[in-house]
């Protein structure tokens, strides 16, 4: 049944490029461009675009080396194999060894070897083994039923040629009204669809049964005729007779019942470190299929990368080298996106790690991944620089002299960690997370959601973090709440969004940190859900009951029993099943019930983790996943271990908050001074220093009133409660939009906004808050009572806002400005002035 | 910072400078100059327009109630409103535009204007940005952009949003926020409007604000040298930006709408449309670049007939008399002024008595800035139901425009990753849209 193009496309390559070199022989170039049966060549994939050999792979330092696939497994007369050699290195670097290495089968009689591709020739079972450089690797061959050959199949060989010629695309005819007047699905959720499109729309056009060749599709994609899309692939390759050879055979519809689908997809090699500009790395593709059968699908797979500057990727899965950095390379193919981290250093670069007593877990992980980059992380930071940086990322405030000076006394050397213990046991630690979740959970007034209901959602999560309530616990009580927003405030869950469809992307990317909106109309472009796992993971939310309670303002939400989701392109109903997990049995139960016992536990693989990732996140300013609610395929974790390690450590602390948060302050990791050294300047995302964050806006407020000694008054508060603290998140003030407060009217990460702007500027010069908040609370006069010289008046005031004490340069350059000064307490004002104008106060570092 | 037709400064441009600045060149620096050497160069181009006015509809305008009317379609499309006559020759706009009717010939009105984003937030994508969007990348808004290539001129901000930022798309994208908006935040059009914390705060005047700042460079030096980032960067940027600001009276002044006679304050109509547009002329005759404002919900699928004429007298005042006015004061000739909205309406009035989401076809009018004057640019079919002729896409758009202010739209931004990005992809200068 299957056919590997893969194979006939670098065999065509191949046999081009040789004829340019002038190596082969015109027959052998006829002969593989001519069709299923492919002939023996003598060169293989990847060629070098210079006509001189690369220099050779050194064997000094080989460590290892790995032959993908880890076995060869042929299936009928179309199936080709190629697989790839990749060489381990002492110090850390991959080389593709492909080319140079022997390849040796202990029976050779069935297959035939063309360079790295294997086709079949006599059923039965053997093995390769792979050699270079002192180092072998032996893989399994297996060949079955090689005397036959499937007939072409419509979902399975020429439905993946629109995707890989970019027939299928948004730009494309995959757009939502087609091109040209001629639509395919968006990259093929809707096979029938383009079936229909293809044979029935235009009969006798697109697919001309009489003389295959003249069908108009083939005829556009070779460019015979006029195709604004270009030419697509040539005349008589391997796409190209998978079409014709479908069309020739009548453009037979499968029987879907009986087609086997595909069940995964895997890109080799899993990961490389390449050495310097321009070193190689061939990929190969390979699917399985629901009847046990693999298929290389090099050829038809869609390769991407995301950073283009650093590994570039032809369309056939050559990844060439480019400036030193970090790529993801990935293959597309069917409705499945893999991956395979590449790393590219300098050439030769000479590199040591610096000998650290080592920190926790998070240390070790984070160092493995820095070693591999050879990235050198800066130095622990100092006692005054921990002080400042963990009390505002614990407790959302500065220190106060009191505590500054307690902590830079103490000897102990275990006080980093007894302060972290501390700062955990006061109630702003839980304030801070109950403002973070608000954020989530939209906690605000609008016009159906009254100011009491949003009251007692607030009061909700107030109470369950302040008890330290296990995550999982919290969020199976949301997602599984029944009643009265007013009895049980956990319902205002759902009265927050009561659209079916936006809940279940909310769900999704609170919970699991997954944006999924794409995967709405259409299978999602740039990670693994398709259209059918939305809608079964919306049938969750389909049975929903809500009515309005006695009091106008609450809302009853019950579970009605009754109502199913329908996929809209064909009205199928659509069962529920878990995104990425399986279909429960829900008939006479609670679908929310259900959905929440999963949702909110270690069985859905993406709920600690995500979590763990945003609390990461809010202490080093960037998540190991960036934005933290959009994992997604395309967008890998930086370091992938550390997330499953924060996840498992999570789950097992049963989802216990603190202890999180003191493994997190606890690591080196958190602890490592901002400044940067030449190995990792360029580095913003492997945690190898601090990261400079600004303050969050709330935090900024409070922190302001807090080194001033004044009270703010906020709606629906008493004096002097803090900004945190404001429930409704449709309450503001200007200071807190100006900076970037969420408005809480979507649950994404960006709904804070953090970037500076002018009128943050002018507020902070000109604007009320500084400037009253300086007259207001009474700081300066005490100071100026009890510090009898400028020298100590600066001192104390430098300690409050910055927790430090001033630099004797800035003694010498701003005493006189005190001292000297006819109004002295004005000069001091002055100095406090910018002190809370200055890029030190305003930001955490 | 980055003036006239300087190479490409960008987030990163704006830390390797910082970098440099500090004599500390790395490796990474290094390889950032590379990458930006490899990117594409552009003659400069005359630039026909000094400043851009952009009035953006929220919500998606009928053009069938504006500048497109179909008055001879059967009544389901032509809708229950009628059709005036306009000062050029046998084109008509719909009645709610009696003023601007008589100013045709000064205005340019593109009626072939097409995309194919149906929901509120792409389509506003598409037309601040001239890309379709994507969820790899955050485009940059035109004010945004226009700041990056000119930054600010006579101590103003280059971007301003009146009243505030209109959405999530009029922001810098992948560029820094060194770049973002100057937002207003607070509508013009109220009473006792005034900037927020423009001026200097009391009892303290310029001496002593100059003493603070003395102050505050000492406070700031000792942090500036250890720490390099971004964010800080981008502060600093806008702490220079706010001292030249509130040290220039004349800038100042600029947005001091009580300064305008009562009879042009008038004229404009005091409501949100007269009063924020009459502020966006006082800003760009003052050297502000880029005014983006809104005015208006036209996101009308029932009851069209009563919304548009309840918000379309005010917007009619308010636009024929800004074009009157900028004339009069001989601006219109280097402002260019673009009315849009994220899509149309559909081409029947539905059973609500309202026009539904419709990004096929619909309506943008230019004026001055060197667009070609008493100019209809393509046409709808006679059902308003998609382009007949000359169709033009946003990135058409976009590219003409940046054109008109002397930006080459082809050439590239960096992005994140060092990822060079053009300003707008594929789109093509519309000649015929220029005078």
């Amino acid at each position: 049944m299957i056919q590997s193009t893969a194979a006939f496309a670098r065999a065509l390559r191949t046999s081009l490029a040789g004829l340019v070199l002038g190596g082969l022989t015109p027959t052998v170039a006829t002969a593989g461009a001519g069709g299923p049966n492919a002939p023996d060549l003598a060169a293989n994939a990847p060629l070098p675009d210079e006509p001189f050999a690369p220099e050779p792979a050194p064997t000094a330092g080989l460590v290892e080396i790995q032959v993908s696939p880890p076995a060869i497994d042929l299936t009928t007369a179309r199936d080709r194999q190629s697989i790839v050699v990749q060489g381990f290195y002492a110090d850390g670097l991959t080389r593709d060894l492909t080319r140079e290495s022997a390849f040796t089968a202990a029976n050779p009689d069935l297959t035939v070897r063309d360079g790295a591709l294997f086709t079949p020739k006599a059923d039965g079972e053997t093995t390769l083994t792979v050699a270079f450089g002192g180092k072998s690797a032996t893989i399994p061959v297996k060949v079955a039923r090689c005397a036959t050959s499937d007939p072409l199949s419509f979902r399975l060989d020429v439905m993946p040629v629109f995707l890989r010629a970019g027939c299928n695309t948004g730009s494309c005819h995959g757009a939502a009204r087609g091109k040209d007047g001629f639509r395919l699905s968006l990259f093929g959720f809707d096979a029938e669809g383009d079936y229909f499109r293809l044979t029935r729309e235009m009969v006798g056009r697109r697919v001309n049964l009489a003389v295959p060749a003249d069908s108009t599709l083939l005829e556009k994609s070779i460019g015979a005729v006029q195709h604004t899309g270009g030419k697509r692939f040539e005349l008589g390759d391997a796409l190209y007779n998978t079409v014709h050879e479908w069309i020739t055979a009548g453009a037979p519809n499968d029987d879907v019942a009986k087609l086997p689908k595909v069940v995964g997809v895997e890109l080799f090699p899993k990961a490389g470190v390449l050495d310097g500009k321009g070193a190689r790395q061939q990929m190969t593709v390979l699917a399985r299929y629901s009847d046990g059968t693999d298929r290389d699908v090099t050829g038809l797979a869609l390769f991407l990368t995301n950073n283009d500057s650093s590994a570039a990727v032809s369309p056939d899965g050559l990844v060439t080298a480019g400036e030193r950095g970090e790529a993801f390379v990935m293959a597309r193919f069917e409705t499945y996106t893999v991956g395979s981290q590449f790393i590219v250093l300098p050439k030769a670069l000479q590199f040591t790690y610096p000998d650290e007593s080592t920190g926790n877990y998070i240390d070790e992980l984070v160092a493995d991944k820095l070693r591999k980059l050879r990235i050198a992380p800066s130095e622990i930071c100092d006692d005054g620089t921990f002080v400042r940086r963990v009390f505002l990322d614990i407790v959302g405030l500065t220190p106060t002299v009191e505590e500054f000076d307690a902590f830079m006394s103490s000897a102990d050397p275990d006080k980093r960690a007894k302060l972290v213990d501390e700062l955990l046991q006061r109630k702003e630690f839980s304030e801070i997370w109950v403002s973070k979740w608000a954020e989530l959970l939209q906690i605000r007034t609008s016009l159906t959601v009254s100011y009491k209901s949003m009251f007692l959602y607030y009061n909700w999560l107030v109470e369950q973090l302040s008890k330290d309530m296990p995550m999982d616990q919290m969020v199976q009580e949301l997602l599984g709440a029944n009643g009265g927003t007013f009895k049980n405030p956990a319902t205002n869950f759902y009265q927050t969004t009561t659209e079916t469809l936006p809940l279940t992307e909310n769900v999704a990317q609170v919970f699991m940190g997954m944006r999924i909106q794409c995967a709405q109309c259409h299978n999602h472009p740039f990670d693994r859900w398709t259209q059918d796992e939305y809608y079964q993971f919306a049938a969750f939310f389909s049975q929903i009951g809500r009515k309005q309670g006695e009091d106008y303002r609450e809302l009853i939400v019950f579970n009605a029993g009754g109502g199913e989701m329908k996929h809209p392109v064909d009205g199928r109903v659509m069962a529920p099943k878990f995104l990425g997990g399986e279909s429960p049995d829900v008939a006479g139960k609670d679908r929310r019930v259900i959905l929440a016992k999963w949702l909110a536990s270690s069985q859905n693989p993406w709920f600690a983790p995500s979590f763990a990732n945003r609390v990461w996140a809010h202490f080093m300013g960037v998540g190991v996943v960036e934005p933290v609610d959009d994992f997604r395929i395309s967008n890998p974790a930086s370091n992938p271990e550390l997330l499953e390690a924060l996840g498992k450590r999570f789950t097992e602390s049963n989802y216990n908050l603190k202890s999180l948060v003191r493994d997190i302050c606890t690591s080196r990791a958190y602890q490592r001074s901002t400044h940067r050294n030449d190995s990792n300047a360029g580095d913003d995302k492997n945690f190898s220093h601090a990261l400079v964050r600004r303050i969050k806006a709330e935090n900024l407020l409070d922190a302001i009133s807090h080194v001033t000694n004044t009270k703010d008054k906020f709606g629906g508060l008493p004096l002097g409660a803090r900004a945190v603290q404001i429930a409704d998140g449709n309450s503001s003030t200007y200071f807190l939009t100006t900076f970037g407060r969420a408005t809480r009217e979507t649950p994404c990460s960006c709904e804070v906004k953090m970037e500076p702007t002018l009128s943050q500027a002018l507020h902070l010069l000109n604007g009320d808050t500084v400037n009253a908040k300086i007259k207001q609370g009474g700081v300066l006069d005490e100071v100026m009572k009890a510090r009898p010289t400028a020298e100590e008046r600066l001192t104390d005031l430098y300690l409050r806002c910055l927790s430090r004490k001033p630099t004797p340069d800035e003694l010498a350059k701003l005493t006189p400005v005190v001292s000297q000064a006819a109004d002295q307490a004005q000069a001091l004002g002055d100095v406090f002035w910018a002190l809370l104008n200055s890029r030190e106060f305003l930001f955490n570092h | 910072m980055a003036t006239g037709c300087q190479g490409p400064m960008s987030r990163r441009g704006f830390l390797t400078v910082g970098a440099l600045g500090l004599g500390s060149l790395t490796l990474a620096d290094l390889l950032r100059s590379q990458a930006r050497a490899d990117l594409k160069n552009y003659e400069a181009i005359q630039a026909t327009a000094d400043s851009v006015i952009h009035i953006f509809l929220p919500g998606g305008i009928a053009h069938q109630e504006t500048f497109d009317p179909k008055p001879f379609a059967p009544v389901e499309y032509r809708g229950d409103m009628g059709s005036i006559a306009t000062k050029l020759d046998g084109e008509k706009f719909s009645e709610t535009l009696p003023q601007t009717a008589q100013l045709a010939d000064k205005l340019t009105v593109i009626r072939s204007m097409t995309h194919g984003e149906a929901a509120h937030e792409r389509g506003t994508h598409n037309m601040f940005t001239g890309y379709r969007p994507s969820p790899a990348l955050q485009y940059p808004s035109f004010g945004s952009v226009v700041s990056h290539e000119y930054g600010p001129k006579n101590n103003l901000p280059p971007y301003v949003c009146i009243p505030r930022m209109p959405n999530v798309y009029a922001g810098t994208g992948y560029l820094s926020s060194a770049f973002s908006p100057f937002s207003l935040g607070s509508d013009p059009a109220s009473q006792g409007f005034r900037v927020q914390d423009l001026n200097l705060p009391e009892g303290i005047d310029d001496n002593r604000f100059s003493s603070r700042r003395t102050v505050l460079d000492s406070v700031n030096s000792y942090f500036r040298e250890r720490e390099k980032s971004d964010n800080i960067e981008a502060m600093d940027t806008f702490y220079d930006r706010a001292y030249s600001l509130i040290s220039s009276q004349k800038a100042r002044e600029a947005f001091n709408i009580a300064a305008e006679p009562d009879a042009i304050r008038d004229e404009y109509g005091r409501n949100p449309a007269g009063q924020r547009m009459l502020l966006a002329r006082r800003l760009v005759a003052a050297g502000v670049r880029m005014v983006t404002l809104e005015y208006g919900s036209w996101d009308l699928h029932s009851q069209i007939v009563s919304g548009m004429k309840n918000q379309m007298p005010p917007f009619d005042q308010a636009f024929a008399t800004l074009i009157r006015d900028l004339d009069r004061q001989g601006l219109l000739a280097r402002t260019l002024v673009m009315v849009s909205s994220e899509f149309g309406r559909t081409p029947k009035i539905n059973k609500d008595g309202g026009r539904d989401h419709w990004p096929k076809v619909f309506s943008v009018v230019l004026a001055g800035g060197g667009a070609k004057q008493g100019l209809i640019y393509g046409s709808s079919n006679a059902t308003g139901t998609e382009p007949e002729k000359d169709p033009i896409g946003p990135e058409d758009l976009a590219t003409t425009v940046y054109h008109m202010m002397g930006i080459v739209a082809d050439k590239e931004l960096m992005a994140p990753g060092d990822r060079p990005i053009e300003i707008v992809d594929g789109g093509k200068v519309v000649k015929e849209l220029l005078a």
